[in-house]
């Protein structure tokens, strides 16, 4: 097993190095797009940027512009305050997937791309990261990171109460704009070797996770990158070891984790329950 | 439409509206409202669900702006603190009732400073002041109704605000936990000098406590006496 990790490290270094850095962007982006409770973002931005890559890829425009330059378009149009008009923020959200899921696919089928690149497009694939990939990855994903953390202060704020945040001097429609376009950034960013699904697991499931397991913040945030790290590492792992494809198995490695947390909190709660009745009775 | 604290001389008046009109999808919900606040008066804004307590409360605040009219305060933003109806933030956020209260310390802090001396032991004082102590590491969604209430009115006074606008504060309160709560309001006002404006269903508990009701109807404002509206009921 030790000589499997040892070649692993040795034949995917990029693979790795990717993941662990998106794993981590998203898992912090991730824990306030759950207590926006705007998760469908994460699925949509993903498809955005599978379409914007998709174009890219017809038209000769390198996938990152392509992405980055539709999921913008998209973010300037979720960063407006839908919650005082009629259509709803996720209605909104709704039509932009569908629209760019169909089309991504009708312009790789006309591209003249086989399946495997529509399937490359839609899923990504993590261990075929090559040194361009990361450097992007890097250059990207690095900065948006210490951006989030270094303004988490008025983020928080902004998402936790919008109007008390707006008569103490907080510009809320800047605060939000730059969140989503941090989302955007790293969705365009690692959407290529990532893929729409494991974007969507890393923004969400890791998330959940820590929500499920701590009750402060940093922890909540602690858990969900801990938590993003050990599914891709552990993912890649059993992908490399089983020869099956590696996003899919950080999906599920992710999904196993939280379905852990679940558990370990079901028994933790019976025991305190089956303590207090044990006192009472006494 | 002025006002003048019981009996002396007028205070400064730190709040004027003049004919101020608010629509919200092209239905007026003020219409056509004057009113002068002076300077550490305790003012309710009374009358019944709907009619634009909350609306010129958030005009007040600048959260809204005016069709029309306009409202002038020689007061920095900074200088007011807001508590809002305790619905305003969702249980699901993993913040302590601390984390609550140090949100209204912002305006100090920014977005990296770290908290000094000072300022701990005035967020540390309003929390015994309100009770909140033993509540500070719980999260705001593990706090009962009147709980959640107090917290946002300690984040209200952190930041030592010379008005106060609070919108149905005592709503999810026991009525003991209630009459405490007006209790402290009211004597922030009279002995401290804090101007509070406080929007309220209730005509009852609120009559007693100020000289002069703001009554609020179908969008419109008058000013009445509490004394005269001893034993009446607002419609």
């Amino acid at each position: 097993m030790t000589d499997d990790f040892r070649t692993l490290f040795t034949l995917f270094p990029h693979a790795l190095a990717a993941g662990v850095v998106i794993s981590t962007t998203c898992a912090a982006l991730g824990v306030f797009t759950i207590l926006k409770r705007v998760v469908f973002v994460g699925i949509t931005l993903s498809e955005v940027a599978a379409c914007g890559i998709a174009l890219g890829m017809a038209y000769h425009v390198k996938p990152f512009v392509g992405a980055f330059s539709l999921t913008l378009l998209a973010v300037i149009l979720l960063s407006f305050p839908f919650e005082s008009h009629r259509i709803p923020r996720d209605a909104v959200l709704g039509v932009i997937f569908v629209f760019t899921s169909a089309l991504a696919v009708l312009v790789v089928s006309k591209s003249g791309f086989g399946l495997h690149e529509v399937k490359a497009l839609i899923y990504g694939d993590l261990i075929l990261t090559s040194n361009e990939d990361l450097n992007l990855i890097l250059w990207v994903l690095v900065p948006v990171l210490f951006y989030f953390l270094a303004f988490i202060r008025p983020t928080l704020y902004t998402f936790l109460d919008r109007e008390y945040a707006k008569t103490i001097g907080i510009r809320v429609a800047r605060w939000e704009l730059m969140y989503f376009f941090a989302l955007g950034l790293t969705v365009s960013a690692a959407s290529k070797v990532a893929g729409a699904i494991l974007i969507f697991c890393y923004l969400v499931v890791n998330p959940a996770t820590g929500l499920l397991l701590a009750r402060r913040l940093k922890w909540v945030m602690l858990i969900s990158v801990l938590g993003g790290l050990f599914s891709t590492i552990a993912g890649i792992f059993w992908s490399f070891r089983a020869d099956i494809p590696t996003n899919q198995a950080i999906s599920i490695m992710a999904c196993f984790f939280l379905l852990s947390a679940l558990a370990a909190r079901f028994v933790h709660r019976l025991a305190a329950n089956l303590k207090r009745r044990r006192k009472e009775t006494l | 439409m002025s006002m003048e604290m019981g009996g002396g001389a007028p205070n400064r008046s730190i709040i004027a509206i003049d004919h101020l009109f608010v629509s919200y999808d092209k239905a007026d919900i003020l219409h056509d409202v004057s009113l002068e606040i002076p300077e550490g008066v305790f003012l309710p804004l009374v009358g019944p669900n709907g009619s634009g307590k909350t609306t010129l409360l958030r005009a007040i605040l600048g959260l809204i702006k005016p069709r029309k009219g306009k409202i002038e305060t020689a007061l920095e933003r900074s200088e007011f603190g807001y508590v809002p109806q305790n619905r305003a933030i969702d249980p699901l956020y993993p913040v302590t009732t601390r984390q609550i209260l140090l949100m209204g310390l912002y305006p100090k802090t920014g977005p990296w400073r770290r908290l000094g001396n000072f300022e701990k032991e005035r967020v540390h004082g309003v929390m015994e002041d309100l009770q909140l102590t033993e509540h500070a590491d719980k999260t705001f969604g593990e706090l009962s109704g009147g709980t959640k209430q107090k917290a946002l009115i300690g984040r209200a006074l952190v930041s030592d605000p010379q008005v106060l606008v609070l919108d149905e504060p005592t709503s999810d309160l026991d009525e003991k936990s209630g009459r405490e709560v007006l209790g402290r309001l009211l004597n922030l006002s009279k002995n401290h000098g804090k101007t509070v404006l406080i929007a309220h269903h209730g005509v009852e508990t609120v009559k007693h406590l100020a000289t002069r009701l703001c009554l609020v109807k179908h969008g419109t404002v008058l000013l009445v006496d509490a004394e005269g509206m001893l034993g009446e009921q607002i419609p």
